[in-house]
């Protein structure tokens, strides 16, 4: 099994700094408590990945970072995630300014009913009133980064509704790297679309990490192991084991983990 | 025992019979006659309601429709008083009532906290099954004397002699009877519709397209503006049109309110009628030209609410195009 993942090239700097600092994070569902002490650093620039069994709360911790979990009023969590270094779980934090900083890309396409011109600019448009002729310019630059600018560029004012799948996530890359984020969620992106669509959409992630911290769920391994510099591996919300890809699927420590990556569960 | 293992052997053929043809055929024929009877029954409305308005559409040329007398004595009728009547108070139904249904809809949908949102919702389907008579008795009996003392007296006090405003609002007679207070009777009882409809759309959109339109950082407002509401457009005109198309033909609580007075005013403040509640009071005591008078009225409203059917399909197309 382990030899059947290809592996990254080593290309996590050490150095870079901590773009995200998770402490002592608790959250909960009403009563129940889906994460348990999580603390995990994630780097500038870098691309972590966190895998794991369904369940394990990965998804859950990945929807603190951008506060969506605030839209549901039973929903709660405690403890510390530093955002260069100021809490974003606080009450006082501006949660939509702190959206616009910290983009997410779901695990269905979502293209907001609308042509795929405005769904690009429409993030934009939400925070800056750029002139129509720089806003034309960061729509098409974000279409060319999230590879879809040729297939759509002599369609912009078409619906984005009539776009394939793998297009569709694309356009919502796109749509999120137009705000120009400082971090990147990524909910299972491919885990709804095909083979070649789910090709292209790492081809991406391989380049943004250039420009952007990433963190990416994701149920396949393969994924994390070829598009990953970091891994946390959870399991019943917590964080059994984080470290460079390399490391979790190479020479594990955890006997939990070296179980999970050899498919011997989950 | 033996018998059935026997029948049961794949080597056992047993003779099948094709379900019965006769049935099959009575089936198909009666589920036919069922789909032909709505058209049968439309063509003959339609038909009795031309030949019964004929005589008057014939006496009265394009003149029934333009002209706003009404005289039962020398027989002299004309349809432009009702026809403005229901159209102005339908109008100023949905100008109330769209924006006050689609605020309920999405208070409920996005905002409105748990233990809100059930009794609310629970109103709003006891509202629309309220019928039209408690809301006309109701208007006649406490709305309409607290419209008059408390809105057209003051606010006709304050606007008298405005241009515009002095005109459209300004009630020569205070009663509260009226075509505004039509109109927001008639809001009253469409706001139900629209909002449930509205509201059950809106809970149909899957929450990852909501949860998106928050991610990038819009605010609520952004996000119901630009996100929910068209994402659910088609069945929220749909629920517009069938509220408009409600609000055309209701009879009973318009009658109650809207004055019944024959005449074209420039003040929304002024008594007036429409098509149904001018039928309703003249119905019983109708003879001859008048009755046909009456029945071209229906067949007006007829035309008139089709034509709203079928703007509202081409609408309903257009945004589904899209």
């Amino acid at each position: 099994m382990l030899s059947t993942l290809e592996l990254s090239p080593q290309t996590l700097d050490a150095d870079a700094p901590v773009r995200i600092a998770v402490k002592n994070l608790d959250f909960y569902y009403g009563e129940h408590k889906a994460l348990k002490n999580i603390n995990l650093d994630f780097r500038d620039r870098h691309v972590t990945a966190l895998i794991g069994p369904s369940g394990c709360g990965k998804s859950t911790l990945l929807r603190i970072f951008n506060r969506i979990y605030s839209l549901y009023p039973e929903q709660k969590a405690t403890g510390e995630i530093l955002l260069d270094g100021r809490n974003i779980i606080s009450n006082n934090v501006d949660v939509n300014e702190l959206r616009s900083r910290i983009g997410m890309v779901f695990q269905k396409p979502t293209p907001f009913p609308m042509s795929i011109y405005d769904n690009v600019a429409f993030g934009i448009r939400l925070y800056e009133k750029p002139p129509k002729s720089e806003l034309d310019d960061r729509v098409e630059g974000a279409l060319r980064r999230a590879a879809l600018w040729d297939e759509v560029k002599d369609k912009l004012k078409s619906s984005g509704m009539g776009l394939s799948g793998g297009q569709q996530q694309r356009l919502c890359i796109a749509r999120t790297i137009a705000q120009k984020p400082e971090v990147i969620l990524f909910d299972e992106p491919t885990s709804a679309l095909d083979p070649i669509s789910t090709g292209k959409i790492e081809d991406l992630l391989e380049q943004l990490k250039a420009d952007f911290t990433i963190v990416i769920v994701t149920h396949n391994m393969q994924q994390a192991a070829r598009i990953s510099q970091y891994t946390a591996f959870m399991y019943l919300g917590e964080v059994i084991e984080f470290d460079a890809t390399n490391t979790i699927f190479m020479n594990p420590h955890k006997k939990q983990t070296q179980d999970y990556v050899t498919g011997r569960f989950g | 025992m033996a018998a059935v293992t026997d029948q049961m052997a794949p080597g056992a053929h047993v003779a099948r019979k094709t379900p019965k043809g006769t049935f099959d055929i009575v089936f198909r024929n009666a589920s036919f006659l069922s789909a032909l009877f709505v058209l049968v029954l439309l063509a003959g409305i339609m038909l009795s309601m031309v030949i019964g308005g004929w005589p008057a559409f014939r006496e009265m040329g394009l003149g029934f429709l333009t002209s706003s007398v009404w005289d039962t004595q020398n027989d002299q009728y004309g349809a432009l008083p009702a026809i403005v009547g229901t159209l102005s108070t339908a109008l100023i139904a949905l100008v109330i009532g769209v924006p006050l249904s689609l605020g309920i809809a999405v208070y409920l949908t996005q905002l409105a906290p748990p233990w809100f949102k059930q009794p609310v919702s629970t109103a709003i389907e006891l509202l629309a099954a309220v019928p039209s008579i408690i809301y006309g008795m109701w208007g006649l009996f406490v709305f309409v004397p607290l419209w008059a003392a408390y809105v057209q007296v003051p606010l006709s006090n304050i606007i008298e002699g405005m241009p515009i405003i002095g005109t459209v609002l300004y009630s020569r007679s205070p009663s509260g009877l009226g075509i505004l207070t039509a109109g927001i009777i008639l809001a009253f009882m469409i706001i139900p519709f629209i909002a449930s409809i509205v509201r059950d759309m809106l809970d149909q959109i899957p929450s990852v397209l909501r949860e998106s339109a928050y991610g990038i950082g819009a605010t609520t407002w952004e996000v119901v503006r630009h996100v929910l509401v068209p994402q659910a457009g088609v069945s929220i005109i749909g629920a517009v049109m069938l509220g408009l198309g409600r609000a055309l033909g209701e009879t009973m609580a318009v009658t109650f309110v809207v004055g019944n007075a024959n005449r074209l005013s420039a003040s929304i403040m002024d008594p007036g009628s429409t098509i149904a509640s001018r039928i309703a009071n003249e119905f019983n005591e109708a003879l001859g030209l008048q009755l046909n008078a009456l029945i071209a009225l229906g067949c007006i409203l007829f035309f008139v609410t089709f034509v709203v059917l079928v703007i509202a399909r081409i609408l309903v197309a257009r945004v589904k195009a899209f």
